[in-house]
């Protein structure tokens, strides 16, 4: 079972489904903590959205597996506590919507950070709940404005951005406090990039994982360039798409770009190798 | 091997509005960092934005960023057992 379900769950099916988890009484708890922790936790303050330091690739570029162990146990511990992401469905992130309020729509601090994207392009994070209140009432926390959005705007906006290519996250600020509904893409989003490149496990994967169905799939491709965790190619020699099934993330972008619905999701659970793969 | 990768502030002004090394490195190394480090409110402020190596492992030393950037802020080299 998902740490964070059996954590957090409280008897619902997914933790982020849990209304008790957007309640601001423990952002409120959680905020000193995170704030004090650091460099870790401010990734611009580490230089760009690197949220680890050089050390790691140091340690890497040396070959000293005790230390990358090292470095990488203290930053997920670090990350776990107070900020990290699991990636969610286009369908779970739709019941979020409609679940909490206020939905604001802003500019996405990795992509900004990576690439300098001017505010107006760059409206693909949301923040939900409670605390959302606070950029009225300090702006300059805030730069490039938020616009709130009605459930109905917020999934309609999810949907759009899925269909761009961008996977549904949920993130905690001071677990388990969930107030980002993220929209994310290698290599530019600092989580899926540490998590991909680094192996430190600050994105989690989904419930989910995608399979494909031979009798279905075409070999037309177009799958492919859909997955932003490494996961997914088309094989030649198969004439047909190939998931490495222990990489898939479980976003679920896979299936809905395929016209022959011969991509699924299965869950995570049900697969006893996989089960506690995240 | 890492490399090593120094830019001088001073000439880099205004980063956020120039930006043509984030735009230009195939691997997307460089990245936008802050001066002040963890202040309320002045993280986010673009003026304090300073362009870091942020993901150096991944840097290949085409050297585009050099040769791009209108002021000569930007240096890469590789030594043996250099990093950064
Ligand atoms: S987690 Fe995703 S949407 Fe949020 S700031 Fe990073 S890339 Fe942007
Ligand atoms: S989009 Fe569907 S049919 Fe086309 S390669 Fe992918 S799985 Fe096969
Ligand atoms: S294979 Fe499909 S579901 Fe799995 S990570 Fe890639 S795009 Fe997402
Ligand atoms: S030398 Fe090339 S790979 Fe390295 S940071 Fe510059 S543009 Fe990127
Ligand atoms: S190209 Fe040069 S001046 Fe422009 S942002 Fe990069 S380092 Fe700064």
């Amino acid at each position: 079972m998902c740490d964070w379900c059996e954590k957090y769950g409280d008897g619902y099916e997914r933790w982020y489904f849990n209304p008790a988890n957007y309640a601001r009484r423990l952002y409120k708890i959680r905020r000193e903590e995170a704030e004090s922790s650091g460099a870790e936790t401010n990734p611009q303050a580490a230089g760009g959205m690197a949220v680890i330091g050089p050390d790691f690739q140091e340690a890497r570029d040396q070959g000293d597996l005790e230390k990358m162990q090292e470095i990488k146990q203290k930053a997920e511990a670090a990350s776990w506590l107070t900020h990290f992401g699991q990636v969610i469905t286009l369908e779970e992130a739709l019941k979020i919507a409609d679940m909490i309020y206020p939905i604001g729509l802003m500019t996405c601090s990795c992509r900004r950070s990576m690439q300098g994207y001017p505010s107006e392009e760059n409206f693909t994070c949301m923040g939900m709940g409670p605390g959302m209140y606070k950029w009225e009432r300090w702006p300059d926390t805030y730069r490039g404005g938020m616009h709130y959005l009605t459930p109905d705007e917020a999934k309609e906006v999810i949907t759009k951005m899925n269909k761009r290519g961008l996977v549904q996250t949920v993130f905690t600020f001071g677990t388990p406090y969930l107030a980002g509904l993220c929209n994310c893409d290698y290599p530019d989003c600092a989580f899926i990039r540490t998590t991909v490149d680094f192996g430190i496990k600050l994105l989690w994967k989904g419930h989910y994982v995608a399979k494909i169905d031979p009798e279905l799939c075409t070999g037309c491709a177009s799958c492919v360039s859909r997955c932003q965790f490494k996961a997914l190619n088309y094989s030649p020699s198969k004439n047909m798409a190939y998931i490495d099934q222990f990489q898939c993330f479980g976003c679920g972008l896979c299936v809905t770009e395929c016209d022959q619905g011969a991509i699924s999701l299965v869950e995570r659970a049900k697969l006893p190798a996989l089960a506690n793969v995240w | 091997m890492l490399p090593t990768i120094t830019v001088d502030d001073e000439k880099c002004g205004d980063p956020l509005s120039c930006r043509k090394c984030l735009l230009i490195c195939q691997t997307h190394v460089l990245g936008l960092g802050t001066s002040v480090g963890v202040k309320k409110y002045r993280e986010t402020d673009p003026q304090y934005f300073v362009v870091r190596g942020v993901r150096f492992d991944k840097c290949t030393g085409c050297m585009d960023c050099v040769e791009v950037c209108p002021n000569n802020a930007i240096q890469v080299s590789f030594s043996e057992g250099g990093a950064r």
